[in-house]
């Protein structure tokens, strides 16, 4: 019993930190319908912030964070007006958008490997290896700060999309383009806007992740299938969708990668992804399939 | 009056639409290609046909295989042309199917000794078999969420093999070393990767003349509407993902032999998959010819790239902004772009 507490703890808090590097992609895909496949190596972008940030000034990663997620909004503003901004008319613009993420996560993943060669790095606050025992359970402290504190991101997420008037302009966006651009929404701009929120997510998560997970440039095609499983089991683009996604899975990859060894862990979110495709393509939030 | 003034204006209409369908007509008729140029293939593959003959001359193992090395992406790239040209599901996880026939024909060679050469077929047909499978799952879902699944495959492939200790885990696979001369030991692969990728191209040239390939345009477009037009759109598609899957399992397992080692890091990477796509986009998807321009254009520069910089992630980064650049600035490839241009040769021209 106290064994399955035990994972179920682990589960919840690593389902923190995916629903939090997920999220971001998320709200890029709702509201801009972009799948951006270059969200993973933008994660690794945060981590190295943090990373550098702590080897070079001693600055803890959590207080790091901001930092990245700044930088990172700084990436997605430049990058949306760069890439993405003209291609918005184009008649195949999803799938469009998938190659040039595509293309943009092999020029991030070779820039980094480039600057930084692909060895594992890990951020070492003294929290990192640290654990706090309650009875029979162990809890990972830097898991638990990880997934708390991606938990109250998100909350201030949701908080910032309910009840900000910005927030009502990007989930009217995500609902109906035109509709939103009708009454009067300056659509470019909040998809230019949300780009960068979701871009600058993805450093936040970063900075997260530098410490719960080893790191090195090439390991975001693992993540890419990683988090696109949880979006797609959520229902694209649906913010709650991905976030039950991201707990239930983890919670699940916790109990199988204990059960069954690491290795299978990781591919439970893969298997996750074809039962999803094979059952309920749309995802568990989603609408029924667009035909685009 | 006013009727009057509308059936002239008509009239003038009619006459100007009769005028500009004639002319129309001329500039087709004046652009019209009289037959293909069969000489030009026919002769290109003579040439590279006679190229092992270069060995008489000297050492000249570099180029052969460079040659070969170009065959076989012509060979995988033709073939996802098939589904991510004309069926227009962009795949990013095909080299799963390269992983499959050279693990199957692998280990056929190293448990029985038998060349892969002999059963490279059988493993195209294994890869056909599995991304029949596959497609029937993956290919009910359109745009975004087929590429991530395609995707997801790719990694499922890749942890499974890793970690299957009976095909060798991620040291994978070594099989027996060639016996011939070292001038002639390319010959062999040489020859049946020239004829895979002879057959891929002629496959991919079959498909886009016949019916089923017309069927595989129009799904392209709306899937719906060629549905109720009478394609059997599912059928359609999860045949096309088979067919493609059987040339690159083919040259997987060519490949496979000739390196003399299976592993997963080398099959079951991304980047084999991000080439086809990028050499498919290059020279111009859902072409004929495109790929063939793609990848013969690619490996040149990728080898350029590899002689001033040597191997490094700065190669991903230049695989990266050329598919950038490319997507950006010329998305329909070369050929493509010539073709609307009006202005490509005739012998590219097999559309």
């Amino acid at each position: 019993m106290s064994d399955a507490l035990q994972i179920l703890i682990l589960g919840i808090t690593l389902g923190g930190v995916y629903a939090l590097m997920a999220s971001g992609l998320t709200l890029i895909f709702g509201v801009m319908r972009i799948v951006n496949l270059a969200h993973p190596i933008m994660i690794i972008c945060g981590a190295y912030v943090a990373y550098w940030l702590f080897n070079l000034y001693r600055v803890d990663p959590i207080l790091a964070m901001p930092v990245a997620a700044v930088f990172m909004f700084g990436v997605g503003l430049v990058l949306y007006q760069l890439v993405f901004a003209k291609e918005a008319a184009s008649a195949k613009y999803s799938e469009m958008t998938v190659l040039l993420t595509f293309a943009v996560a092999l020029v991030l993943d070779g820039f980094l490997g480039a600057l930084f060669s692909n060895t594992q790095r890990v951020t070492t606050p003294p929290y990192a290896t640290d654990a706090i025992v309650i009875g029979d359970l162990f809890i990972p402290t830097a898991q638990l700060y990880a997934g708390l504190i991606s938990i109250a991101l998100i909350g201030a997420l949701v908080v910032f999309l309910q009840f900000t008037r910005m927030g009502y302009a990007i989930r009217a966006t995500t609902q109906n383009r035109t509709a939103a651009a009708l009454l009067g929404v300056n659509v470019g701009f909040i998809s230019l806007v949300t780009f960068a929120i979701g871009v600058a997510l993805a450093g936040a998560a970063g900075a997260l992740v530098s410490f719960v997970f080893s790191f090195f440039p090439a390991k975001h095609w693992e993540w890419i299938a990683v988090l696109m499983s949880l979006v797609v089991l959520g229902g694209m683009g649906k913010l709650m969708g991905t976030i039950v996604g991201a707990f239930a899975l983890s919670i699940v990859a916790a109990f199988v990668g204990t059960y069954a060894g690491a290795t299978w862990s990781t591919i439970t979110f893969f298997l996750a992804l074809f039962l999803v495709l094979l059952i309920r393509p749309q995802g568990l939030f989603g609408d029924p399939i667009e035909s685009a | 009056m006013k009727t009057a003034g509308r059936s002239a204006a008509g009239a003038g209409d009619v006459a100007a639409v009769v005028a500009a369908r004639r002319e129309m007509n001329q500039r087709l008729a004046s652009t019209r290609r009289e037959g293909r140029s069969w000489g030009f293939a026919i002769g290109c593959l003579l040439v590279l046909a006679a190229l092992p003959l270069l060995q008489f001359a000297g050492n000249f193992n570099y180029v052969l295989h460079m040659a070969l090395y170009t065959f076989m992406y012509i060979a995988m790239a033709s073939a996802w042309n098939i589904v991510g040209g004309y069926t227009g599901y962009i795949s990013l996880g095909h080299n799963v199917f390269f992983g499959i026939g050279g693990y199957f024909s692998g280990m056929i060679l190293a448990s029985a000794g038998i060349s892969t050469l002999i059963t490279a077929p059988a493993a195209g047909a294994v890869a056909a078999v599995f991304g029949f499978l596959v497609g029937l799952v993956t290919l009910r879902v359109r745009g975004p969420s087929f590429i991530i699944s395609s995707i997801a495959l790719l990694m499922i492939a890749r942890i499974l093999f890793d970690n299957w200790d009976y095909v060798g885990g991620s040291n994978g696979l070594s099989v027996p070393l060639s016996t011939l001369p070292v001038e002639w030991a390319k010959l062999p692969y040489f020859y049946a990767m020239l004829v895979i990728a002879v057959l891929s191209i002629a496959a991919s040239y079959r498909i886009k003349h016949s019916k089923f390939g017309l069927g595989l345009r129009a799904l392209s477009q709306d899937e719906v509407k060629a549905e109720s037009a009478g394609i059997n759109t599912k059928l359609y598609k999860v045949a096309a993902f088979a067919i493609s899957a059987f040339f690159v399992g083919m040259a997987g397992a060519v490949w496979g032999e000739y390196l003399t080692y299976i592993r997963p890091n080398i099959f079951l990477i991304i980047l084999v998959a991000a080439n086809m796509v990028l050499m498919c986009i290059l020279g111009g998807k859902g072409t004929v010819t495109g790929p063939i321009v793609g990848a013969i254009l690619l490996i040149a520069f990728n080898e350029f790239f590899v002689a001033y910089f040597g191997a490094s992630e700065l190669n991903i980064l230049g695989t990266g902004v050329i598919m950038l650049l490319a997507l950006m600035f010329f998305p329909l490839g070369i050929v493509g772009t010539l073709a609307r241009q009006g202005r490509l040769p005739r012998f590219l021209d097999w559309d």
